[in-house]
């Protein structure tokens, strides 16, 4: 049962990922479809950090899930913003945010 | 030609160490939560090594421990993963002159990672790379596998990952991959937008917020750019500029 699992679920995102790189499917994608594919890197990304730092919440539509991860996250921003290194970011922001958390 | 390009392999590998190294917490929570779901540890491992998709492998860890129908994790895997179509999509007209092994390789390794990787490689060079792809790819599922086989043999000595706060680390990585690419203003407002509704619709659609946040996010985007005052000069690219992933 578990290995019927697994293997479905590594079938399920083959699929996902070489559908559209299949030689059968006669499927050109448009200039718009670009476009609109364009956003999809920005999108699913925050997308799926978001929501580790705000948190729904039921009195004030958005909580934050705790001051460390606030302020580590506005600094993780604007050192991108101000094109660091993704790895000096990474770093910078993940050593504040451990010294904050030890503090708070 | 040169048969081997070290230089570019080198560069792959550096482009997606950052990612690389955010992803460890992930892969060591991934093989500790298999173990404790039940698994064995070559059931374990492989679902690294076949699925190698940490958000539809947490789900399905947690899915199998409480003994969901095998139907709701299939269908739950199909949704979570979603957004590779779209990689898949994109990728297309990079690799549909390729050799089917070439494009089964290149599918296999195909993750958020590698695509924002390549996809700035591409941008910053003005031609996609298989072996840019590949080696990045690859590296990044190495790295994937070596941190769920740790998790496996730690087992439950972590207790709670997420209490200790180590998914900061896929915050501060995706952040750094998104911010250095903000332009203009649809690009700003895409992320804004994509952010707010997977925050809203988290606690409804516990499986499907991140492929809708996402759509919600660039169907803004394009419409912003499509209807914006900098439309003649928006330029139809793939991808945004990126400049500052590569060294």
């Amino acid at each position: 049962m578990v290995w019927l699992t697994i293997f479905g679920m590594a079938c399920i995102t083959y699929i996902n990922r070489f559908v559209f790189l299949a030689n059968g499917i006669k499927y050109k994608p448009g200039d718009r479809l670009k476009r609109f594919l364009s956003f999809s890197s920005l999108a699913v990304l925050t997308a799926i950090w978001a929501p580790i730092v705000f948190v729904a919440d039921e009195r004030l539509p958005i909580a934050i899930a705790g001051w460390d991860y606030l302020i580590a996250t506005v600094v993780a921003i604007a050192l991108s913003l101000a094109r660091f290194h993704s790895l000096l970011v990474v770093l910078l922001s993940a050593g504040l945010f451990f010294t904050v958390r030890l503090y708070l | 030609m040169k048969p081997y390009d070290l230089s570019l392999y080198s560069k792959a590998v550096v482009a997606i160490l950052p990612l690389s190294i955010a992803i460890i917490p992930w892969g060591v929570l991934t093989g500790a939560l298999a173990m404790q779901a039940g698994l064995s540890l070559v059931q374990a491992q492989c679902l690294s090594l076949l699925v190698f998709a940490g958000a539809a492998q947490l789900s399905g860890i947690s899915m199998m421990a409480t003994g969901v129908p095998l139907v709701s994790i299939y269908g739950s895997t199909a949704v979570i993963s979603a957004r590779h179509l779209l990689y898949s999509i994109v990728f297309r007209s990079h690799v549909e002159q390729l050799s089917l092994p070439k494009r089964l390789a290149v599918a296999f390794v195909l993750t958020d990672e590698m695509f924002a990787v390549s996809e700035a490689h591409t941008k910053r060079t003005g031609a996609f790379s298989l072996p840019f792809a590949l080696v990045s790819g690859f590296t990044f599922y190495l790295v994937w596998n070596l941190s769920t086989l740790m998790g496996i043999l730690i087992g439950n000595r972590f207790g709670n990952l997420e209490s200790l706060g180590l998914d900061f680390a896929i915050v501060a990585t995706f952040v750094a991959m998104t911010f250095d690419q903000l332009k203009r203003v649809p690009e700003v407002v895409a992320v804004i937008v994509s952010g707010l509704s997977a925050v809203l619709l988290k606690p409804y659609l516990s499986e499907s917020y991140i492929i809708l946040a996402t759509l919600i996010g660039m169907s803004t985007g394009y419409a912003l750019s499509v209807v914006g005052p900098d439309k003649k000069h928006h330029e139809t690219k793939v991808e945004p500029e990126i400049n500052s992933e590569e060294m």
